[in-house]
C-alpha cells in the first residue's frame, strides 16, 4: 500500500439518497455485531460492507438474491483457496522429495565406504609360520601365535580421557594451570617410578572421534569410516573379526560395566548377572555410570570372585559428561578425575600377578569438552598399562619419563588390538591394522629385540593376508595397485634373515616400516569416493534448484493485480455478475504450482513407468536406488518441459534492481567463498557483514522517500536492523581454526560449557521486554486487538518468565548452589517447567492460532467528526482498528509460538540472540513495507541471512563438535525417541526455523483483507528463501566433492556440507509444515471474516 | 507482484545537476594529475603501510589532506561560486580576486572541519560491518580518516552544507560526476576491501586496515574517472 496506515478507515460507501433503510439496518446489524463480540457476524458484515455500496447502488430490490450469490461466490473462492493450497503442498513436498534425494545420492557416494570382510582369524592358523616355535604354541592356554604374557585382563575406559589430563604439568604465571591439571596423577606417578609395571603413552583416536566409532577401531584393529558417524544415538552389532570375538571363541569369559554402547555393541557377549550395563547418552548425569561402575569393580577382583571372568571391561562416562556438561576447566571436571585417581588407585592395589590393567581414553576432548571432529584435543587421548608383575620396558633411557606432550612417541588407538591379543595369547582379529607397542614386549631391560621381531611379524603378516583377502573381495589385482608395499614386506623378510644368525633389530624396524605403509595406504585406500554418485546428487541438487527458480519466476510473473480499490470493487461486481448467471468459467485458471507440479508428477511417472525397461537392460545393482534416480530426474525434465512450453520467449535472468543484484551477491558471493576453508570458517562475520550491508542500503534508500515520517521511519528501522545484527554478533562461540583471532563468549569461558552467572539475567529481560516490542509492532498499524493481548502480553511473557526460571535452576543446579538439596530435586523441578513451556507453545499455542480471529477492533460512531471523514448518509461511521494489517498480525502470533519453542531451548546468550533476531524480522518487515518491497527476491534473502548469521549467534558452528547434545534433557530426563533429534534439531537450527517460518510475514505484513493472490506471493516468497539454502547446499555439496582429497575436508568442508544439507532439509520441512499450514488457517480465517479477494 | 504498490520512492521534484570543473587549463591538467599522484604516492608508501599501518596512516595524514585540498583548491567550484562555461568566455584570463581565494580558503577550513566530525560516524560505521571495538581502534580511526579525506571532504568542499543537496547525497541519488562518483566509489572500494581479510593467506598486507584504505584508493580513481566520464549525470537507482 502506498502509506503505511495507521488506522484505516472503512467507511460505509455512500449509499443513493432515498435508501435510508439499507443503511439503517447496516448499522444497527454492525452496532450489535460490535457489542455481542461476535466475529463471524462481523465477518459476515464486514463482507456485506465490500459490496454494500454496489448493492445498495442497484436499490434494494436485488440486494436479498445478491447477498446470496456474494457468500455462495464466497464459498467458491474459499474453496479454490484450498484447492490451490493443496496443488502448493504437493509441489514443495515433491521438491523436499528432490532435495532429499539429491542429498542421498550424493551421500551414498561421498561418505567413506569399506567393505566388511566375514573371514576371522583363529588359533591354530596363523598368518606365517612361527619364528621360534614354544610349548603349546597353537593353543589359547599358552598363546595362539605368540607366547601368552597375562591370564586375565582388566580394560578401563574412561571417556574423553585426553592425554594432558594424565600427565604432570608445571604449574608457571605463564601457564596457568587448569582444573584438569594435576587432578589424576596416579597414572604418571606408576609409569614414572615403576617403569617395569607401568607406561603411559599418547593414544591418538582416528576420526570420527564419537564413541561408538572408537570402540569399533579399539576392538577391530581397522578403521571405522566416516558413515557410521551418525548412528551413535542407536549402535549396531559389529559383524567382523573383533578382539571380544576372539576372547570369546578362545573361551574367555567377559563381563562389562558401565557404557551400554558396549551391549549394542557386542550383544550376547557378556557374563549375566555379573555386568552391569547404563545408559550411555544422558549427559547431564555424572555420576549414574560411574558410581555404578565402581561399586560393581571392586566385589569382582576379589579374591572370591576372581574366577567367574577372565576379561573385564569397565567404560566410565563421567569425565566426558563433566566435559560436556561444564568444560575441561571447571572443579566439577577435577572433582572428576579425583574420583577416577581414587578408583584406579584401588583397583591397581586389588589386582594379582596374573592380571593386565589397561587404562585408556577413547577420544579426547576439545577445549569447551565436546568431541566428534578430528582436532588435535580431540583426538589425543591418554593410555596406560600396569601389571604387578615386572613386565614392560622402554628400548631407550630417555623414554622412561612418559611423554611431556601428546605429540612426543604416541601409538594409534588400533595398536591396542595387537597388543591385547598376543599379550593375552589370542589371534590378532583378521582386520587389524595396528602394530604391537613396543613398551609392552621389549622386555624389563628394553633389549628383547626377539620378542619384539617375533610380533611385529606376526602382526605384519595378518596385515598381508587381510590386504591380500581385501584386494580379492574387490576384484582389484593387488599388483596393479601403485606404491603396493609388497616391496617393504619382502624387504622386511630378507633383514630378519632366517637361522641362527637373525637380526632382531632390524627385521623388528622394518616390519614396523611395512605397518605403517600399509596404514598410510589403507587410509587413502578407504577415502574412495562414488564419483559417478556424487555427480547424479550434485545434477539432483542443481536441478532442484532449477525448478525451484523457474518456480518462483512463474508465480512472481502471474498476472501483476492492480492494487486500486475502486476497480477491485469494480472487478468484484462484475465477477457476482457473472457467478450469478452461473457463468464460473473465471474461477479457474492456471497457475504456475499447477503446471509446474503436474510436469513433475507427469514426469516421474513416466520416468518410472520406463524404469524397469532401462533397468534391465542395464543391470545396475540396485532397484530402489535406479528408480529414485530416474524418478528424480525425469520429474526434473517434466517440470522444465512445461516451463519451456509456456514460455514464450527467454527474458533476461540477471537481475534488473539494485536489490535483486543485492540478493544475488549475498547468495552466490557466499556460495563461491565456501569453496575456500577461511570464509568457511569466518561465515559468521561474513554474514553480518552482508546484514549490515543490507541495512546500510535500505537506510539509503529509505533517505529517498518522499513523506517525511516514512522516511523517518524508515532510517529508524535500518539503522535497528543494523544495530541489533551488530548486538548480536557479541555472542559467539569459536571454532578451533578461528583461534586466536575469536573469543568465545557463549559461555562463561572458553574452556566451559555453562552459561556465566551474568548471562543469567537475560531471560529475565527477555521476558520483560520482548512482548512489549512485540506489541510495538502490532500497536504501529493499530492491531493491537482480538486475542493479540492476551497471547502476547500474558501467555508469550509467561512463557519467558517460565523459560528464564528455567535457567535460573539449571545453574543452581550446574554450580551445586544448594548443597543441602537432595540430586536430582532441581531437575525434577525444572524438566516439568520446560514441558509446560513447549506445552504453551505448541498445543494452546496452536489452538490459539487455528481458531483467533484476525486481529482488529470494530467500532461505529453515530456522529461523525466534520469533514475529516467519509461519513454515509446517516452521518454513522464504521471504524475497523488493525483492518491494513488484518493478515500480517494475526500470522505473527504463530510466529510467537515458534519464537517461544526456540527460545526455551536455547541456553540464556543463545535466547538473548534469537530474541535481536525476531526484532530484526520485524524491522525487516517494517523495511520491505516502506520501500515496497515485498515482492522483491531481496526480503526473503535478507531473512535467510538472518537464520544462518542467528545459527552462529545461537553458539553453534558448522562442526561436529558444537553440537549441543544436552538440549535433548531440556524437557525430557531421558532419551526418548523421536523427541531427542527433534529437540537437538531445535536447538541447532533455531534461527533457520524461526526465520522460515516467518517468511509469509514479509508478504502478509500490513496487507488488506481481500488482498488478491497472497497465497502466489507467499509461495514466491518462501521459493527465494528456500533458493537461499538450496543454492548454499548445492554450493557446499559441490566444495565437498571437489575438494575430497582437501587436507582439511573432514575439519571443515564435509561439516559444513552435512550442515547445508540438514539446514535444506529443515528449512523444507519447516516450509510445509509451518509456513504453509499457517498461511492456509490465516487465510481462511480472514476470508471468512471479510470475504475473498 | 499483488503486493506492489506504486512506487512510494518518487525522485525529488527539483532535480541537481552534475558538478562541471573549473573552467580553466590548469583545473583540467590537475584533475588528471591527481589520481596519478595519489596513486604513485600510495604505492610508494605501501611497503611502510604493510610493516606499521598506525605510524604510516598518521604521518600521510597531512601529505594526502594538503592533495586533496589542492585538488579542491584547483580543480572543484567551491560551494557558493559557480563555474559557467559562459562565464569563462566572458572573463578571460581574468585573474583571481583576492577575495575570491580567501573565501575558498575559508571554504577548505570549513570542510575540513566537517570532515573531521564525519570520521567518527565513518568508524562507527566500519564497527558496525564487524570492525574490531575493543582494539585496534587507532587503526579504524586513521582509516575513516582516509575515507573521510577521499570521499567526503571534496563533497563538502562542492556542496556546502546544502540540507537538500545532502539529502540527496546521503540517498545516493545525487547525479554522477568526478566528485560523486569517486566518493562513491571509495565507499564500495573500502567494502571490497573487506574481501581479502578472511583468507588464510598469512600475508602481511592482509592486516587491519590496509585492504580497506587499499580498496578505499582504488575506489576513488575508478570512481573519479568513471563518474567523470562514462557515467556522468547518470543517477544510481535501487529499482
Amino acid at each position: 500500500m502506498a502509506e503505511p496506515p495507521k488506522v484505516f478507515k472503512e467507511a460505509v460507501p455512500k449509499a443513493a439518497t432515498g435508501n435510508y433503510n439499507s443503511i439503517a439496518a447496516q448499522y444497527a446489524r454492525a452496532k450489535a455485531a460490535k457489542e455481542s463480540e461476535d466475529e463471524r457476524k462481523v465477518g459476515g458484515i464486514l463482507a456485506g460492507f465490500g459490496l454494500g455500496g454496489e448493492s445498495a447502488g442497484r436499490r434494494g430490490g436485488a440486494k436479498k438474491e445478491s447477498k446470496g450469490a456474494f457468500e455462495r461466490l464466497n464459498e467458491v473462492k474459499a474453496q479454490r483457496f484450498r484447492g490451490e493450497w493443496g496443488w502448493v503442498v504437493g509441489f514443495w513436498v515433491w521438491l523436499l522429495c528432490i532435495h532429499a534425494a539429491g542429498l542421498y545420492f550424493f551421500t551414498k557416494g561421498f561418505l567413506l565406504t569399506r567393505l566388511v570382510l566375514e573371514e576371522k582369524s583363529s588359533c591354530t592358523n596363523p598368518p606365517i609360520t612361527l619364528s621360534t616355535q614354544f610349548q603349546g604354541a597353537g593353543t589359547p592356554e599358552a598363546g595362539c601365535w605368540h607366547p601368552k604374557t597375562f591370564d586375565k585382563a582388566v580394560v578401563i575406559i574412561i571417556d574423553a580421557l585426553r592425554y594432558d589430563f594424565t600427565v604432570l604439568f608445571e604449574n608457571s604465571t605463564d601457564n596457568p594451570s587448569q582444573a584438569f591439571h594435576n587432578a589424576l596423577p596416579f597414572l604418571y606417578e606408576t609409569a614414572e617410578k615403576q617403569p617395569r609395571n607401568a607406561f603411559l603413552l599418547p593414544f591418538i583416536a582416528d576420526p570420527p572421534t564419537t564413541t561408538l566409532q572408537r570402540l569399533k577401531g579399539l576392538t577391530t584393529g581397522t578403521l571405522p569410516t566416516f558413515v557410521d558417524a551418525g548412528s551413535n544415538f542407536a549402535g549396531t552389532a559389529i559383524e567382523e573379526d573383533t578382539l571380544l570375538m576372539q576372547m570369546k571363541d578362545a573361551g574367555r569369559r567377559i563381563v562389562h560395566l558401565g557404557d551400554d554402547t558396549w551391549t549394542a555393541l557386542f550383544p550376547g557377549y557378556f557374563e549375566e548377572g555379573i555386568s552391569r550395563a547404563y545408559d550411555s547418552l544422558n549427559v547431564w548425569d555424572l555420576h549414574t555410570v560411574d558410581n555404578g561402575v565402581t561399586e560393581h569393580i571392586m566385589p569382582l577382583l576379589s579374591k572370591e570372585k576372581r574366577g567367574e571372568w577372565d576379561v573385564m571391561i569397565a567404560h566410565f562416562l563421567g569425565v566426558d559428561h563433566a566435559g560436556h556438561r561444564y568444560g575441561p576447566n571447571h572443579p566439577a571436571m577435577t572433582a572428576k578425575l579425583e574420583q577416577m585417581n581414587v578408583v584406579l588407585r584401588e583397583v591397581a592395589a586389588a589386582l594379582d600377578e596374573e592380571t593386565l590393567l589397561v587404562v585408556m581414553g577413547d577420544h579426547g576432548m576439545d577445549g569447551k569438552g565436546d568431541h566428534g571432529g578430528e582436532s588435535d584435543d580431540e583426538v589425543e587421548a591418554a593410555l596406560w598399562m600396569y601389571s604387578k608383575r615386572d613386565v614392560f620396558g622402554r628400548t631407550k633411557v630417555d623414554y622412561r619419563t612418559p611423554p611431556a606432550t601428546a605429540k612426543e612417541r604416541p601409538v594409534n588407538q588400533i595398536d591396542l588390538v595387537p597388543t591385547l591379543a598376543l599379550l593375552l595369547g589370542l589371534p590378532i582379529p583378521f582386520n587389524n591394522l595396528g602394530r604391537p607397542i613396543e613398551e609392552a614386549f621389549a622386555g624389563v631391560k628394553g633389549n628383547a629385540w626377539e620378542n619384539l621381531a617375533a610380533a611385529a611379524r606376526m602382526t605384519a603378516a595378518g596385515i598381508k593376508r587381510y590386504q591380500a583377502a581385501y584386494y580379492v573381495a574387490r576384484g582389484v589385482d593387488e599388483s596393479t595397485v601403485d606404491g603396493s608395499p609388497k616391496a617393504l614386506w619382502t624387504t622386511a623378510e630378507t633383514t630378519l634373515g632366517a637361522g641362527k644368525h637373525q637380526n632382531w633389530k632390524d627385521g623388528y624396524t622394518t616390519f614396523l616400516a611395512f605397518q605403517e605403509e600399509t596404514l598410510r595406504i589403507c587410509r587413502s585406500l578407504w577415502a574412495r569416493f562414488d564419483v559417478p554418485c556424487m555427480i547424479l546428487g550434485i545434477g539432483i541438487l542443481a536441478g532442484g534448484v532449477l525448478a525451484l527458480m523457474l518456480y518462483a519466476n512463474g508465480n512472481s510473473n502471474d498476472g501483476d493485480a492492480v492494487n486500486d480499490p475502486e476497480l477491485d470493487r469494480a472487478e468484484l461486481q462484475l465477477e457476482l455478475d457473472n457467478f450469478a448467471k452461473g457463468n464460473a468459467t473465471a474461477l479457474e485458471d492456471e497457475t504456475t504450482t499447477r503446471l509446474l507440479f503436474r510436469g513433475a508428477l507427469m514426469g516421474s511417472l513416466l520416468g518410472v513407468a520406463l524404469c524397469p525397461a532401462i533397468w534391465v537392460m542395464n543391470q545396475s545393482e540396485n532397484v530402489l536406488d535406479f528408480g529414485l534416480a530416474v524418478g528424480s530426474i525425469s520429474g526434473l525434465l517434466g517440470v522444465w518441459y512445461q516451463d519451456m512450453r509456456r514460455r514464450m520467449s527467454f527474458a533476461n535472468p540477471l537481475p534488473t534492481t539494485i536489490w535483486g543484484w543485492l540478493a544475488v551477491i549475498f547468495t552466490v558471493s557466499q556460495s563461491i567463498g565456501f569453496a575456500s576453508n577461511s570464509y568457511t570458517i569466518w561465515e559468521d562475520s561474513i554474514l553480518l557483514f552482508f546484514v549490515a550491508t543490507f541495512g546500510v542500503a535500505s537506510a539509503f534508500s529509505s533517505l529517498r522517500l518522499e513523506n517525511a515520517a516514512d522516511r523517518a521511519l524508515g532510517i529508524y528501522h535500518s539503522v535497528a536492523f543494523i544495530a541489533l545484527g551488530w548486538a548480536a554478533s557479541f555472542s559467539k562461540l569459536c571454532r578451533e581454526e578461528q583461534m586466536p583471532y575469536c573469543r568465545s563468549t557463549y559461555y562463561a569461558s572458553a574452556t566451559s560449557s555453562t552459561s556465566a552467572p551474568w548471562q543469567l539475567i537475560i531471560p529475565f529481560v527477555i521476558a520483560a521486554i520482548l512482548p512489549a516490542i512485540v506489541k510495538s509492532f502490532y500497536t504501529g498499524s493499530r492491531s493491537y486487538e482480538g486475542l493479540a493481548p492476551a497471547w502476547i502480553s500474558w501467555a508469550f511473557r509467561f512463557g519467558l518468565v517460565l523459560s528464564a526460571i528455567f535457567w535460573t535452576l539449571d545453574a543452581a543446579d550446574d554450580g551445586e548452589w544448594f548443597p543441602n538439596f537432595p540430586s536430582g530435586l532441581l531437575k525434577n523441578i525444572r524438566v516439568p517447567i520446560a514441558q509446560t513451556v513447549f506445552a504453551l507453545a505448541l498445543v494452546a499455542g496452536s489452538i490459539v492460532f487455528g481458531y483467533a480471529p484476525p486481529c482488529i477492533s470494530i467500532s461505529t460512531t453515530a456522529t461523525p467528526t466534520p469533514g475529516s471523514q467519509i461519513t454515509n448518509s446517516s452521518g454513522a461511521r464504521v471504524t475497523i482498528l488493525g483492518f491494513a494489517n488484518a493478515h500480517g498480525t494475526r500470522y505473527l502470533l504463530l510466529v510467537t509460538n515458534i519464537l517461544l519453542c526456540v527460545l526455551m531451548i536455547q541456553k540464556p546468550m543463545g535466547a538473548g540472540a534469537i530474541s535481536l533476531m525476531a526484532w530484526q524480522i520485524l524491522t525487516l518487515l517494517e523495511i520491505l513495507d516502506l520501500l515496497s518491497l515485498t515482492s522483491s527476491p531481496i526480503g526473503p534473502i535478507v531473512l535467510a541471512l538472518l537464520g544462518s548469521f542467528h545459527f552462529f549467534k545461537t553458539g553453534h558452528q558448522a562442526t561436529l563438535a558444537s553440537i549441543q547434545w544436552e538440549s535433548a534433557f531440556i524437557p525430557l530426563h531421558t532419551i526418548r525417541y523421536p523427541w531427542s533429534p527433534v529437540l537437538v534439531a531445535l536447538n541447532s537450527f533455531g534461527a533457520q526455523i524461526l526465520a522460515a517460518s516467518a517468511v509469509p510475514l514479509l508478504v502478509l505484513w500490513k496487507q488488506k483483507p481481500r488482498k488478491k493472490g497472497l497465497l502466489r506471493s507467499v509461495v514466491t516468497a518462501l521459493s527465494w528463501h528456500v533458493t537461499y539454502y538450496a543454492v548454499v547446499c548445492l554450493a557446499t555439496t559441490m566444495w565437498a566433492g571437489h575438494l575430497r582429497r582437501h587436507l582439511m575436508l573432514y575439519r571443515i568442508f564435509s561439516p559444513k556440507f552435512m550442515t547445508a544439507a540438514l539446514v535444506l532439509v529443515v528449512v523444507d520441512v519447516i516450509g510445509i509444515c509451518v509456513a504453509l499450514v499457517g498461511v492456509r488457517f490465516n487465510g481462511l480465517s480472514v476470508g471468512d471474516v471479510f470475504g475473498w479477494a | 507482484m499483488a503486493s506492489t504498490s506504486p512506487t512510494k520512492t518518487t525522485v525529488p521534484a527539483k532535480l541537481s545537476m552534475p558538478v562541471e570543473l573549473l573552467p580553466t587549463d590548469l583545473a583540467r591538467i590537475v584533475s588528471q594529475a591527481h589520481p596519478v599522484l595519489l596513486l604513485s604516492a600510495y604505492y610508494l608508501r605501501f611497503p611502510a603501510l604493510v610493516a606499521d599501518p598506525v605510524s604510516t596512516l598518521l604521518d600521510s595524514l597531512l601529505p594526502l589532506a594538503a592533495i586533496q585540498i589542492a585538488y579542491a583548491f584547483i580543480c572543484l567550484p567551491a560551494v557558493g561560486t559557480t563555474s559557467k562555461p559562459v562565464e569563462k568566455a566572458k572573463s578571460g584570463e581574468k585573474k583571481k580576486t583576492p577575495e575570491a581565494s580567501s573565501a575558498k580558503a575559508l571554504t577548505v577550513i570549513y570542510a575540513i572541519l566537517l570532515s573531521l566530525i564525519s570520521v567518527p560516524v565513518l568508524a562507527a560505521v566500519q564497527v558496525l560491518f564487524g570492525a574490531p571495538i575493543t582494539t585496534h581502534i587507532p587503526h579504524t580511526l586513521l582509516s575513516s580518516a582516509y575515507v573521510a579525506l577521499l570521499a567526503i571532504f571534496p563533497l563538502i568542499y562542492v556542496h556546502g552544507s546544502d540540507g537538500a543537496k545532502w539529502r540527496e547525497i546521503a540517498s545516493v541519488y545525487s547525479p554522477i560526476d568526478e566528485v560523486f562518483g569517486a566518493s562513491v566509489g571509495c565507499f564500495l572500494g573500502a567494502w571490497l576491501g573487506a574481501v581479502p581479510i578472511p583468507l588464510d593467506w598469512d600475508r602481511e598486507w592482509q592486516k587491519w586496515p590496509v585492504t580497506i584504505v587499499t580498496g578505499a584508493y582504488a575506489g576513488y580513481m575508478v570512481g573519479k574517472l568513471a563518474g567523470g566520464w562514462l557515467l556522468k549525470g547518470k543517477r544510481i537507482e535501487f529499482d
